[in-house]
């Protein structure tokens, strides 16, 4: 058989990605990008007079010296810095795609490795136009949208912050709008496929930003949470199954799907209790119901109710039924750092640990129920559903752990450097001796000797003394002028680590890839098999996991990593 | 009276289907005819069952897509069986077809394949009775089809 179609699709993307490369370097569309990107633009236009002005300075000291102008370096502002990431990768990737289009256009395709590989390049095109486009267009305009409805006076809230109108959940919803109204086209069906590839790697990815401490708590909280949840629904869905007669493949399906992690447990539980196709189409209609409706309510929520990332993500990682809308949750609650992110994908790897063993909890329970069953072999199954990226996580972590990607202090972003504090960031001599008053305030010897050192050097010297410094600002009765000093002089001190930001940068554009080929997975179609008993028993399990799992997680869950 | 010599019965085992596979027996010639049974799996609910599954490894994805064909091979097997033995019952000759797509496209491009006098199909499924939730579009096929349809409407 042969994967790859004849299409100009490709070369296509390919020249509109490059176009769009052109038209940044150029400055062309500036006048757009000025609009869409309001706040880097701000800091573009300040940067810019600022170089003016010390340009200006710089060449009048030099004319009074009969010097000829100095050749000054204009700093690069995040305008330029984002323009720039535009064009690099509007070349890079339109080059590659035009370069790999017109090779399909000429090459006679026969069956192998070749022809499969190719053909999931233009569907991986699309994934990455479309993430583009939600990206860097209807993300930052709907965030415009939403200040300006907010500033006109027409609404009191900004409608995209509160309905998280972000590049995540637009990107899931381009991919849904894209496989219901106009189909995938078929030179595009393969690539679609890599979408789960590129998520299992940015999980595998994730590993790297975890501190052994972090996975420890996260770990532990993950397992109670998951173990009560998992097996309190699974549970519950069997029980109402027999009570509503259900046939037993039908609760036995939906008892994986409603209790593990929603359409893979079904995908995996189905042959073993021997579901008919019409029950797993039930079960996936009810799932994906539930999934994406809470992909959408969740965040929304969790910002009323002013969660942070640890609280939001355990709440989704356990309320969600679906596995792949927790980590569209986790990002849509907090699109512009992976801290939730980092929670829920712990509890979305729980969950999937947890599978083998519930598939063999289903199986047992089917053999007992029902006469036509057949045995499975125990070592089999946790062999075959063993989720292998969980390894690749797992080594990501220890790899990091060594420090071969970053130094160990590195993992969380930002690091203590006071080597690193820049000489324009010293405190100035006004905030010196506001601090000096200060000093018999101190409440402890710690925090004496650390403030001593900040006076001396202008600077905090040591993790100790920032961590000192920490509490003494708290001190009651302390001048602000003095409290401002220590929180300038932290901000100094706290660099951000470029390999991390990077990896984050990496990681987000991962996931958003990822979603948005998942996204193309939900069909409309498949969402109205939903109903019946199933869907009844799906909304009284699912309800009670998602409002259980949120009173248990306001209860005994604090911001502790 | 109306009569036909061969014709397409759309039967998946619903009491809708059961309804046009009796009136199919009532209409058709008495002399000797031909019953096309059409069986169709609705590509959207096909595409729609591995839903956004992402977790599970190659294997257990495999294992199940060979699970899920099994599965609606065995109900076609079925459904082939029933109506085969009624039309040997009544003495008519018997063409099953299987076929992956949209319902109304599949009645369509069937009628044509096998040259048939007229189409028989059942009414539209109650939101009570469970089952696939897949539509015939009645509009598409009365715009498609080269021959007559009748749907056997009533309780």
């Amino acid at each position: 058989m042969i994967y790859t179609k004849k299409s100009p699709a490709l070369v296509i993307i390919g020249i509109v990605m490059m176009l769009w490369g052109w038209l940044n370097a150029s400055g062309t569309i500036d006048g757009l990008q000025s609009t869409l990107q309001k706040s880097a633009f701000s800091d573009h236009t300040k940067v810019n007079e600022k170089f003016q002005a010390e340009l200006r300075v710089a060449t009048e000291i030099a004319q009074s010296e009969g010097k000829p102008a100095p050749e000054m370096k204009k700093p690069e502002s995040k305008f330029d810095h984002a323009k720039a990431l535009q064009t690099k990768f509007g070349y890079l990737f339109g080059g590659a795609f035009v370069l790999i289009g017109l090779f399909i256009l000429s090459w006679k395709p026969s069956a192998g490795n070749l022809d499969y590989y190719i053909s999931t390049v233009p569907g991986m095109a699309l994934i990455l136009l479309i993430a583009f486009v939600v990206r860097w267009g209807l993300d930052p305009m709907f965030g415009n949208w939403g200040k300006a409805v907010k500033a006109a006076g027409i609404l009191s809230w900004d409608f995209a912050k509160i309905f998280n109108l972000n590049y995540v959940v637009m990107g899931i919803l381009a991919g849904i709008v894209i496989v219901n109204v106009f189909k995938i086209p078929g030179w595009a069906a393969n690539g679609v496929r890599t979408a789960r590839l590129f998520l299992k790697t940015g999980v595998i990815l994730l590993g790297t930003l975890y501190s052994a401490a972090e996975l420890a708590q996260l770990g532990l909280l993950s397992v109670v949470m998951i173990g009560v949840f998992v097996l309190g629904s699974v549970w519950l869905t069997l029980l109402m199954g027999r009570r509503m007669k259900c046939p037993n493949s039908m609760t036995g399906v939906l008892s994986a799907g409603l209790g593990v992690c929603g359409v893979s447990a079904t995908v995996a539980a189905s042959p073993v209790v021997q579901a008919k196709s019409g029950e797993i189409a039930y079960t996936i209609g009810t799932i994906l119901l539930w999934g994406v409706g809470c992909m959408f309510i969740f965040p929304t929520v969790g910002h009323i109710l002013g969660m942070g990332p640890v609280q939001f993500g355990a709440w989704a990682g356990t309320g969600i039924l679906n596995s792949a809308q927790v980590a569209g949750a986790a990002l849509a609650f907090d699109p512009h750092g992976i801290e939730t992110l980092k929670v829920a994908e712990i509890f979305n790897i729980t969950r999937v640990l947890f599978l083998p063993i519930i598939v063999l909890w289903l199986a047992a329970w089917f053999v007992k129920h029902e006469e036509s069953a057949v045995k499975v072999n125990l070592g089999e199954v946790l062999v075959a559903k063993f989720p292998l990226f969980v390894l690749g996580f797992i080594a990501m972590f220890a790899l990091s752990s060594t420090g071969a990607f970053a130094p160990a202090g590195h993992y969380a972003g930002k690091y203590f450097s006071s080597a690193e504090v820049k000489e324009s960031n010293l405190l100035k001599p006004k905030e010196i001796r506001a601090l000096e008053a200060e000093l018999p305030k101190m409440e402890t010897p710690a925090e004496t000797t650390a403030l001593q050192g900040l006076i001396a050097n202008r600077k905090i010297m040591t993790r100790e003394d920032s961590q000192a410094l920490k509490s003494a600002a708290k001190i009651k009765g302390l001048d602000e002028l003095a409290k401002g000093a220590i929180a300038n002089a932290q901000k100094a001190a706290k660099h951000d680590s470029k390999v991390i930001k990077n990896f984050r940068d990496w990681l987000a554009w991962l996931f958003s890839f990822g979603l948005i080929g998942l996204g193309m997975q939900i069909t409309v179609a498949s969402i109205k098999q939903a109903g019946g008993k199933p869907l009844i028993i799906g909304s009284v399990v699912g309800t009670l996991k998602a409002v259980g799992s949120l009173v248990v997680v306001l209860m005994f869950v604090k911001e502790f990593v | 009276m109306l009569t036909a010599k061969t014709i397409l019965l759309a039967y998946h085992g619903t009491e809708g289907a059961k309804r046009a596979e009796a009136l199919a027996y009532e209409i058709i010639s008495r002399e000797g005819g031909r019953i096309v049974h059409l069986l169709i799996v609705p590509e959207d609910v096909w595409v729609g069952m591995q839903g956004d599954d992402w977790l599970n490894n190659a294997s257990t994805r495999d294992t199940y897509g060979s699970y899920v064909e099994g599965v609606l091979e065995k109900d076609a097997a079925e459904q082939v069986a029933v109506v085969e033995a009624h039309c040997k019952q009544h003495g008519l000759a018997y063409t099953p077809i299987l076929r992956l797509g949209d319902p109304a496209d599949c009645v369509i491009a069937a009628a044509r394949e096998e040259k048939v006098d007229l189409v028989v199909i059942g009414p539209p499924r109650s939101k009570k009775e469970s089952g696939l939730r897949s539509r015939m579009e009645l509009d598409t096929l009365g715009r498609g089809l080269p021959v007559p349809y009748v749907v056997a409407c009533g309780e």
